[in-house]
């Protein structure tokens, strides 16, 4: 059965990209949280998950980029731990965040319990983010890609541009173009993009729409959920706005996505554009 | 000459006497209406000095605010026609702008900052470097009202950013923030390229553990008597700096810890950065 469960963890750390990852974000660090080194943090979680699930197996194994994977199989007072049904939890130390793929709504809090006591940290939370593709989450929280500021110089942009300019032709929009595409980049960034697959909107705001009037009449919120999928949706949304599809400097509940690490938004009227912190009520 | 023989001789000498006052008092009133002239020439021609003065500073002005938009070329061929001197007024437009210039980046504490989005946020630009080398340069965002905040950034999560600003105010003091997060930084570049080093230079050392923020470094290597495998641990607690706090050494042999020579080992790793030691270290000959 070790063998087993040693040969499934390696299999799942070689392609994380097969299950659905959530990721969760740790709050409030304590004065320790900086110094908390890998053999205290294994020692200290697998001690506080045994209190408090009496039957649970745990395998805790760090990988060569520094990532602690952990795999948990869950058990209870009366039942061995069910290894057909594991968790996996990837953390890096220093990090504040803890990227987990399926948890049931009973196991969630034992899980944050024994996370919060071993990193030293006061509170964790749903941080919006879910994907099939561990990699491309955790670069994005953890902002990996190659970002733009407005103090890259400007020559670097040009490099994408045809090189040989024709003289016989002018190109009238060259300077709006150009400015597309700087702000479309300081907003998702250079070159090759983390692979987020889906974006949702859960939409609870006030139909607006003149042309029709009775549902702009309705006193209720209208609720609505938009989904936007891709193979890679933040080269999608950047070649948007570099075309001019999406205006720029891009809409605020576009550009949340790379700057605030999400891509589940529950939008409802008390803020204009911005999406409200409501955590989600999926796992 | 009828008044005089009805009034009399001696009120013709009076009126005589009148005559003659009158005619030594004039001769002063032109010198002082000269005096007075000369004085409104001197004032005149001080008006024109003052007003091409004025003319010089306003094509001055002109010619900064084109030297700040960096189209000098242009604004000196329209003026050229109008003023001779247009090389110097160049240069001196020039050099106020750099003395400005300078200023402004004394006041920053020599950081690289530029101005965006409308002047209502600053991107600076922080640049690591090690041993005479450049490495990663992090850059940030911040968002100039009433409170200051960090809008965008490329700084690695496990650098507590946030704290940081707590720590050194950055509301009043952005100098402060700026020179404590490039300590963080620099020293963390410090010590992840020691970390690359000595992976590259020393195939027979093994590093055993490391982490993300490059604080805690375990080392195996073999000592050259009796071929032990030594085990040294590294501790960089100070996380503003790139040598370590605190060195432990453990072997299976007891003694070797506790020699003379191993203390000393113990403090030339405590002294110098890891790799130029464990350089020392092999050349004479006491690791392999």
């Amino acid at each position: 059965m070790k063998h087993i469960t040693e040969l499934e963890m390696i299999n799942v750390i070689d392609s994380p990209n097969q299950s659905m990852w959530h990721a969760l974000q740790l709050i409030d660090p304590g004065d320790d949280a900086q110094t908390v080194e890998f053999i205290q943090f294994k020692k200290q979680f697998k001690s506080h998950l045994v209190e408090l699930v009496r039957h649970v197996s745990i395998k805790i194994k760090k990988h060569t980029d520094e990532a602690i994977w952990i795999r948990i199989a869950w058990g209870d007072s009366y039942t061995r731990p069910n290894h057909m049904k594991p968790t996996y939890a990837v953390h890096h130390l220093q990090t504040p965040y803890v990227f987990v793929t399926t948890l049931t709504s009973k196991q969630k809090p034992l899980l944050s319990q024994a996370l919060l006591l071993s990193t030293q940290y006061q509170t964790i939370k749903e941080a919006n983010l879910s994907g099939r593709k561990l990699t491309a989450i955790r670069d994005l929280l953890m902002k990996q890609y190659q970002q733009m500021f407005p103090n890259s110089f400007p020559s670097l942009l040009t490099e994408t541009k045809e090189n040989v300019p024709d003289p016989h032709k002018v190109h009238e929009q060259a300077g709006t173009a150009s400015t597309r595409g700087r702000l479309a980049c300081e907003t998702f960034g250079r070159g090759a993009l983390p692979q987020i697959e889906t974006t949702v909107y859960k939409l609870d705001t006030k139909y607006k729409d003149p042309t029709n009037q009775t549902m702009s009449e309705r006193s209720r919120p209208f609720k609505c959920v938009v989904k936007f999928e891709s193979k890679n949706l933040l080269e999608s949304l950047r070649h948007c706005a570099t075309s001019g599809i999406v205006s720029t400097p891009v809409a605020q509940l576009l550009s949340s996505i790379p700057k605030k690490g999400r891509n589940f938004f529950y939008v409802t009227d008390t803020d204009a554009a911005s999406s409200s912190q409501r955590p989600a009520s999926q796992v | 000459m009828d008044t005089v023989l009805s009034k009399g001789v001696f009120s013709h000498f009076g009126l005589l006497e009148v005559q003659a006052r009158n005619r030594l008092i004039r001769p002063q009133q032109s010198s002082r209406v000269k005096e007075l002239k000369a004085e409104v020439a001197a004032l005149k021609i001080k008006r024109e000095q003052l007003k091409a003065e004025i003319q010089t500073h306003k094509t001055l002005q002109k010619l900064r605010l084109s030297v700040d938009k960096q189209s000098i070329d242009k604004e000196v061929e329209e003026m050229e026609e109008e003023f001779a001197d247009t090389e110097l007024l160049k240069l001196m437009a020039k050099h106020s702008h750099i003395k400005d210039l300078i200023y402004a980046h004394h006041l920053l504490g020599g950081y690289n900052i530029i101005k965006t989005n409308n002047d209502k946020a600053v991107c600076v630009s922080l640049a690591t470097a090690y041993e005479g080398f450049y490495l990663d340069t992090y850059n940030l965002e911040i968002d100039l009202r009433s409170v200051l905040r960090i809008s965008h950034h490329n700084i690695p999560p496990f650098i507590p950013l946030n704290s940081l600003a707590e720590q050194s105010n950055i509301q009043t003091d952005v100098k402060a923030f700026l020179e404590l997060l490039s300590l963080h930084l620099n020293a963390y570049a410090g010590r992840k390229q020691q970390l690359k080093l000595v992976k590259e230079q020393f195939k027979s050392v093994e590093v055993m553990e490391s982490n993300t923020l490059c604080t805690l470094l375990v080392l195996m290597f073999t000592a050259s008597t009796k071929r032990t495998p030594v085990l040294c641990t590294l501790d960089y607690s100070d996380h503003t700096k790139s040598l370590p706090t605190r060195v432990l050494f453990e072997c299976e042999d007891s003694d070797l810890p506790n020699s003379p020579e191993w203390k000393e080992h113990c403090s030339l790793l405590m002294e110098t950065p890891v790799h130029k030691a464990l350089m020392i270290l092999r050349n004479v000959g006491d690791i392999i």
